[in-house]
């Protein structure tokens, strides 16, 4: 599975890839995870609004920072 | 010496910031993460996106500006997005702009120490240069771009009713107090701002979703957790600055309402960096030095819209011949708006 996060580098951004990587540990989940920080990368991704998750090229979050358990829930109906 | 600077600094934080905790700062950061909770901002973002003609366009990315980004660090990603996304180039400058320039966040705490005349002039003040800006970098820019569209479902809502009634009931919170109260003491704020206050509180626990109340405290949370520390240093340095600058200075500088005052105040303005907010205290205390309104007015625009960081983001993300043109012309109306509010308006 691959998720990129997506932010310009902002404290929300950063929280996000926490969270995501805290998500991942939980769930026991082998993941490549990476942090994309090039605004002009995320009109081609499908984000405008950061910070953004995406998995499998999917955006799932978009413009919020998402909880733990919010991206355990999606995580989890991904495997 | 060094014992007075570090009084001065926190007598000017106790000033700006104690007396404002309760009726201005804690409604306005409820309001900001209401906003970013409860807004669908890809909604605007999608009527932005639009190929509309520039009369509905314009005035709409200007208005939605104030919705769109509570902070400025939020501005670039999202102008950037809409504008490799195919929005026209007069729109994505619009947003560049005004919402820096004019966010709540900053607008709520310029009422509260500047007063409502100052308000309604930085938004009008705002938009009118906004859409100048527009035009010019239509002129400039505007061609037939190659891009991928978006892909457009059905036309999506903004906003549920009943989130909508709950930012209503937080700007009452924020508005009421400093509308009822105009003379008399603190006091009478804060009692208002109890009332009103705790019927928002009973409105959301019996109206709005828990999960949906979480997420709103959240983003408040985040808002307060970014802002409110570079606004406690920004006004300690304010209060510093105050202490130091000579009164002399100011009034030859900035004081009165002439071009060259205003143009000043523009060029301090658009190279540093404020962080959002700290501009009113900074503005009020020059203003009790002796600087004009007309120059006020324009420092509180362009402090936190534009900025020698900003600049270069611009250039970065949109091209340097854009930045080229952007910065030189906000710099020049800047200095005109100053110059027209504070002869003509004020």
């Amino acid at each position: 599975m691959k998720i990129i996060v997506a932010g310009p580098g902002c404290p929300r951004c950063k929280a996000t890839e926490e969270n995501v990587k805290k998500a991942c540990e939980e769930l026991k989940l082998e993941a490549e995870i990476t942090h994309i920080y090039d605004v002009k990368e995320f009109p081609k991704l499908g984000v405008i609004l950061t910070p953004a998750v995406l998995i499998d090229k999917e955006v799932v979050i978009s413009g919020k920072v998402p909880t733990v358990q919010e991206l355990k829930e999606i995580l989890s109906k991904k495997i | 010496m060094l014992k007075d600077l570090i009084m001065a600094g926190l007598l000017a934080v106790e000033d700006y910031i104690a007396l404002h905790v309760l009726t201005c700062l804690v409604p306005a950061f409820l309001l900001a993460g209401a906003m970013v909770t409860f807004i669908n901002r890809g909604a605007i973002l999608y009527y932005l996106g639009e190929k509309s003609n520039k009369i509905i366009s314009f005035p709409l990315a200007g208005v939605s500006s104030f919705l769109l980004a509570a902070c400025s660090c939020t501005v670039i990603p999202v102008a950037s997005g809409l504008y490799y996304s195919g929005a026209s180039i007069g729109v994505v400058f619009i947003l560049l702009w005004v919402a820096p320039a004019a966010n709540i966040l900053a607008l709520t705490y310029t009422g509260n120490i500047l007063g409502v005349e100052m308000v309604i002039s930085r938004v009008v003040a705002a938009l009118l240069m906004a859409f100048i800006v527009g035009i010019v970098m239509s002129i400039v820019f505007e061609k037939k771009r190659k891009v991928e569209a978006i892909h457009k479902d059905k036309a999506p809502q903004i906003i549920a009713k009943k989130e909508l009634i709950l930012i209503l009931l937080i700007l009452a919170c924020l508005l009421l107090p400093n509308y009822f109260v105009r003379s008399g003491g603190y006091i009478y704020k804060v009692l208002i701002w109890a009332v009103t206050t705790l019927i928002m509180i009973i409105y959301v626990i019996s109206v709005i979703e828990k999960a949906r109340i979480k997420e709103w405290l959240r983003e408040t949370w985040w808002f307060v957790r970014i802002i409110f520390p570079l606004l406690l240093i920004g006004v300690f340095i304010v209060g510093i600055i105050g202490k130091i600058l000579p009164e002399a200075w100011i009034k030859n500088w900035l004081g009165g309402n002439s071009i060259s005052a205003s143009f000043f105040a523009t060029l301090i303005g658009a190279v540093s960096y404020f962080a959002t907010m700290t501009e009113a205290p900074f503005v009020d205390t020059l203003m009790k030095l002796g600087m004009g309104k007309g120059p006020a007015l324009t420092l509180l625009l362009t402090g936190p819209g534009v900025s020698l960081p900003n600049w270069l983001a611009i250039a970065r993300v949109f091209g340097f011949k854009k930045a080229v043109v952007y910065v030189p012309t906000i710099i020049a109306l800047g200095t005109l708006i100053g110059w027209l509010f504070g002869n003509f308006i004020f």
